[in-house]
């Protein structure tokens, strides 16, 4: 990703328009988005705002008229203990993941820098097969390495029959192992492609020489490659916080006790048990932590950006 | 999987010799009976087009053909049916139904689901249609799951009770010649193969039960006299603290600790593979690989017998066969020389209240109660809700411990809040704490707490 | 395993034979759970459900296939399989998707790296916000939306409508693609375009000949996101298309997972469908391979 500072030039295409003057070309530009946006959020964003204030079950879903309630279900949902067991453990998961994800990622985009072309396109075709596994096929695959009886794992290092999602714990690992698998490449392949621009000479001095090559790569590969980190970071951590197909589907398999993330607990609370004004008002909640959470990063990000 | 039924079938009636079953008489495995005699004629109705909900891959193909040739025939409309799959049934019905333009206008729904969706009024009211689609003769448990204030609104569709498979040879091995005749027998028995492991195979399970399988496990419950929750003027209140409750949750902890292996988070599924012996198949090399039995009884739904079985070439391809001299089945018994209470797998039937054409639904309802559609359920392993047509099941051996197993079988409560006590799985956490040894006086009291007011919700 | 060197360079060092060591280790680690689905779906279920794997499928066939492929036919013809039905709403559904998200995200784009304006900020924010919204409890509300939708617009835009589901699946990737594309815009100098100017294109020319092959990377970057996203999503699908020929390949794979479960998981079956569902994308990627990974260096913006 490009490291110069965003270009504020304006394009000839829009010449004849003066930049100090308000213009709308703009607007008319991100219209379409924003339409999109409207359309597809606006509505349910809206529908969920009101439903986390009315009591709004099964019942109420068949027709019956709801009840306000006004800041029941947010007490409820800041109340519970459930509740904060489940965020802690959904920030954990996301921060080990994260974290995990971009440490792989980077080493891999490192390892892609460092090998010739042949290596690179074995390792690069081999990240685009895992990255192009539709998630439900992955999830499946998975399952099935780690079955407890006639899994592979078990049986490459002699466990027996390890129940490997026999725990909550267990199941996180399993879990950790599908979702960093799947993420790396997408975190390899955008940290090469900022690597590719760091000039070739400052690159091979940084990769050559031993134990000193460590501090110069956090002294001049990770300094030019900071856009791109920054924001692969930042992605990692909204997409893992909401990671929701994966345990969904380990769950499937087998359900240890308090293995619910925050998607799969709202998932349960609404859909599953008919309670959605709570599942709404917890959908609210866990935006609010989220926006509180990386605020000051955000900031961060498009102070740079700008 | 046709295939097999028809090699278990053979393999059934070529040897049939030591449980003592009467001859199967032909388990016909299911060549459709033609649909046409009684085509009713259309009258002067308007055909409507209807969509029909069935849920997972239970009903055979020949079956729905049958609906939707003879709904033709009677109707004149198209009949669309849908599969859907019991993991996200909950979500499409909570979606769809309340919605009349994509509502289904009839759908099957799990007998433990049923009560939830009948007590919010999503199923519309068919009492009138009760007597001519059977009756009494209809099984009653699903009945009651699908009735609220007296009146009807879902019909049993099929049942499945779960069974006891298990390995003769093995039992035999640890000197039990015959199954056992009453439930403390049972539990005592399979303590004791557990225990003799006469086959010598490490983690070893006489009876193989996961931890988190509450659908077999209740069966102790229910055959101790206790009751997951009773109601009292409409209000319910779980009684897993109820003496005779705790009385089967000790058995069944008993056996959770002594008699089964099985993983504390293992569920119901796919039991059956843990009681075949070669479980693999000869290498290229011409080495046969270690048996993989682990366990000389489980309980799983009737059909799990053409999973069970040798591993045979038939046709070219590899094939379980049944083989009586190595399996048998049975029905758990209780202690009070009746079939313990198990279980009651299966569904229910019944009209979305928000369907715009209720006279093809009621046309698609007489169809599935008839006596042809009853009888094509039964030729195929599924109980079917009449009475008068169970005999269709056939008599061989499964057929005999499936009707021996349902003839005493219980449903999960009709609360209206069931199917969120399912959905919320304090059920599977609570059997996986008793399973891994943990004290039952205070976890059934603690769940108790939890699941009532699930139970009333609304 | 060469460490063949290229021609530029002299000598072979030792840390370029151990990355490349590495590299294959890594490569191997990646590959191997889709070489064991592979592998298994060209297996017979007995041979799977045994408690020693077979490493190499051999004694395989396209048995499993040949039954996944058949499910649902009518008439007897494989294109009207459950299988290739859902093939047809994936696709459309995924183009649709990929094609819009990336022209509505891509004039966003323009906008916020070329032009200073009113809440530009507010707009960056929201769009990195709006992703952080939990998506499993907004369900309910998207299917009373696109069940009224449905009615006004008599199908069109609706429930079981392909363009109702994309609608959705590009207002869940355009944040992204947004943020995603700002920066090959911006990476890529006004300047180039007012020296093609001189040069004597238009400026619609000078446009479509400089700038938008520099931001073709970009694009490419971004539709295989916009792709994945809408080739991969099931949870709006199972609420959305809930039509039984509406299905997309996600829905179509769950229901016959879940359908072979509930008797006795016929892994090879499974297995072969979802190798199924996964060509058609290694396809797209192995397409796309080379403007993804090299196309990302290309000339003007380094130089």
């Amino acid at each position: 990703m490009p490291t110069s500072p965003a270009v504020e030039i304006i394009p000839t295409t829009q010449r004849s328009l003066n930049k100090k003057k308000f213009h709308v070309a703009p607007y008319v530009l991100i219209l379409p988005a924003i339409i999109m946006l409207l359309v597809a959020m606006g509505y349910p964003l809206v529908w969920q705002i009101w439903a986390s204030f009315q009591h709004f079950g099964l019942a109420q879903q068949f027709g019956a008229p709801p009840d306000f309630v006004g800041f029941e279900n947010y007490v409820a949902v800041f109340t519970s203990t459930q509740t904060w067991a489940v965020v802690a453990r959904s920030l954990a998961f996301c921060l080990v993941n994260a974290i995990l994800t971009v440490l792989i990622g980077v080493g891999i985009a490192l390892l892609m820098n460092a090998v010739n072309k042949a290596i690179r396109l074995i390792l690069q075709i081999a990240m685009l097969l895992a990255w192009a596994m539709p998630v439900v096929a992955a999830v499946t695959v998975w399952i099935w390495v780690f079955d407890w009886r006639r899994g592979i794992i078990n049986y490459l290092f002699g466990l027996g029959t390890h129940n490997w999602l026999g725990t909550s714990l267990s199941l996180y690992f399993v879990a950790t192992v599908i979702v960093v698998w799947m993420s790396v490449p997408f975190v390899a392949f955008s940290v090469y492609a900022g690597l590719t621009q760091v000039s070739e000479e400052v690159m091979e001095a940084a990769q050559l020489d031993g134990a000193s090559g460590i501090a110069r790569f956090f002294e001049i590969i990770v300094p030019m490659i900071r856009p791109v980190l920054m924001i692969v970071i930042l992605l990692q951590v909204i997409w893992d916080l909401r990671v929701f197909t994966q345990i969904r589907m380990l769950q499937d398999a087998q359900t240890p006790l308090n293995s619910d993330l925050l998607g799969t607990f709202i998932y349960r609370l609404g859909v599953g048990s008919g309670d959605f004004s709570m599942a709404s008002a917890l959908s609210i909640f866990v935006l609010i932590i989220t926006v509180l959470f990386s605020i000051a990063y955000v900031i961060q990000l498009v102070k740079e950006d700008s | 999987m046709r295939g097999k039924i028809a090699v278990a079938a053979l393999g059934i009636a070529a040897a049939l010799v030591m449980t003592g079953c009467g001859t199967t008489g032909g388990t016909p495995t299911g060549a459709a009976t033609s649909a046409g005699t009684e085509t009713t004629a259309a009258a002067a109705k308007t055909p409507e087009d209807i969509t029909f909900w069935l849920i997972g891959g239970d009903t055979p193909q020949e079956l729905r053909d049958y609906l939707i040739s003879q709904y033709k025939a009677v109707n004149g409309g198209t009949l669309t049916i849908e599969e859907q799959t019991w993991g996200d049934i909950i979500t499409k019905l909570t979606t769809s139904m309340p919605d009349a333009a994509n509502t289904p206008d009839v759908t099957e729904i799990g007998n433990t689901q049923s009560p939830t969706f009948t007590n919010i009024g999503a199923f519309l009211d068919i009492s009138d249609m009760y007597a001519e689609l059977g009756g009494s003769k209809l099984l009653q448990s699903f009945v009651e799951v699908g009735e609220v204030g007296g009146k009807n609104y879902t019909l049993p569709y099929y049942f499945g009770s779960r069974y006891m498979f298990y390995r003769t040879d093995v039992w035999k091995a640890a000197g039990y010649n015959e199954p056992p005749k009453t439930l403390d027998d049972f539990n005592k028995a399979v303590i004791d193969i557990t225990a003799k492991n006469p086959s010598n195979i490490k983690d070893f399970s006489g009876l193989f039960l996961g931890g988190q399988d509450w659908r077999n496990g209740i069966s102790w419950i229910f055959a101790n006299g206790g009751e997951l929750a009773t109601v009292n003027n409409g209000t319910w209140t779980s009684t897993l603290s109820d003496p005779n409750t705790i009385k089967g949750l000790q058995q069944l902890q008993e056996l959770q600790q002594k008699a089964s292996m099985a993983p504390s988070t293992a569920k119901d599924q796919s039991p059956w593979l843990y009681i075949n012996d070669t479980d693999s198949a000869k290498e290229e090399d011409g080495t046969v690989t270690s048996t993989s039995m682990l366990a000389a009884t489980i309980m799983a739904p009737g059909w799990a017998h053409w999973s069970i079985g040798n591993l045979e070439q038939v046709d070219g391809k590899d094939s379980r066969v049944w083989d009586d001299s190595k399996f048998g089945v049975f029905a758990l018994p209780g202690n009070d020389g009746k079939p313990a209470p198990v279980f009651a797998g299966g569904s229910n039937v019944g009209i979305s209240a928000k369907s715009t054409h209720v006279e093809g639904a009621k046309d698609l309802m007489r169809i599935i109660f008839s006596k042809d559609y009853q009888e094509m359920l039964g030729k195929n392993g599924l109980g079917p809700a009449n009475s008068d047509y169970v005999s269709a099941l056939g008599d061989d051996q499964f057929a005999q411990a499936l009707i021996a197993s349902a003839s005493n079988s219980k449903l999960t409560p009709a609360a209206p809040g069931w199917a969120t006590v399912e959905n919320s799985l304090k059920l599977e956490e609570f059997f996986q704490k008793v399973a891994d040894g943990g004290d039952i006086t205070a976890l059934a009291a603690e769940y108790d707490a939890l699941i009532t007011p699930m139970l009333n919700g609304k | 395993m060469s460490t063949q060197t290229p021609t530029k360079r002299f000598r072979i060092r030792p840390s370029r034979i151990i990355a490349g060591f590495a590299a294959i280790v890594v490569a191997l680690i990646w590959v191997f759970p889709v070489y064991w689905m592979i592998s298994s779906s060209l297996l017979p279920n007995v041979v799977l459900t045994s408690t020693t794997p077979r490493f190499f499928p051999y004694g395989g066939s396209f048995d499993n296939y040949g039954s996944v492929l058949s499910a649902g036919m009518k008439d007897g013809q494989w294109w009207t399989s459950n299988f290739m039905r859902a093939m047809g709403v994936s696709l459309s559904v995924t183009l649709i998707s990929v094609f819009f998200a990336l022209l509505f995200a891509f004039l966003a784009a323009l906008a916020i790296s070329r032009f200073k304006f009113r809440g530009r900020k507010s707009f960056v924010l929201a769009i990195l916000f709006i992703q952080m919204l939990p998506a499993e409890g907004l369900f309910i509300a998207q299917y009373k939306m696109m069940s009224s939708l449905g009615e006004a617009t008599h199908g069109l835009i609706g429930l079981n409508s392909i363009i109702g589901v994309s609608i959705l699946y590009i207002a869940a990737v355009i944040p992204f693609t947004v943020w995603m594309l700002r920066g090959f815009v911006a990476g890529v100098p006004a300047e180039l375009e007012e020296s093609a100017q001189v040069d004597g294109c238009t400026p619609t020319g000078a446009f479509f000949r400089i700038t938008f092959p520099l931001l073709a990377p970009g694009l490419v970057a971004s539709g295989v996101y916009a792709f994945l996203q809408a080739w991969n999503e099931f949870t709006i699908a199972l609420v959305i298309l809930q039509k039984e020929d509406m299905r997309s390949l996600p829905l179509w794979l769950r229901t016959f997972i879940q359908g072979s479960q509930a008797r006795e998981t016929d892994w090879g079956a499974v297995m072969a469908a979802s190798t199924l569902v996964a060509i058609p994308v290694i396809i797209f990627f192995l397409c796309v391979q080379g403007r993804l990974t090299s196309g990302l260096v290309a000339g003007a913006v380094k130089g």
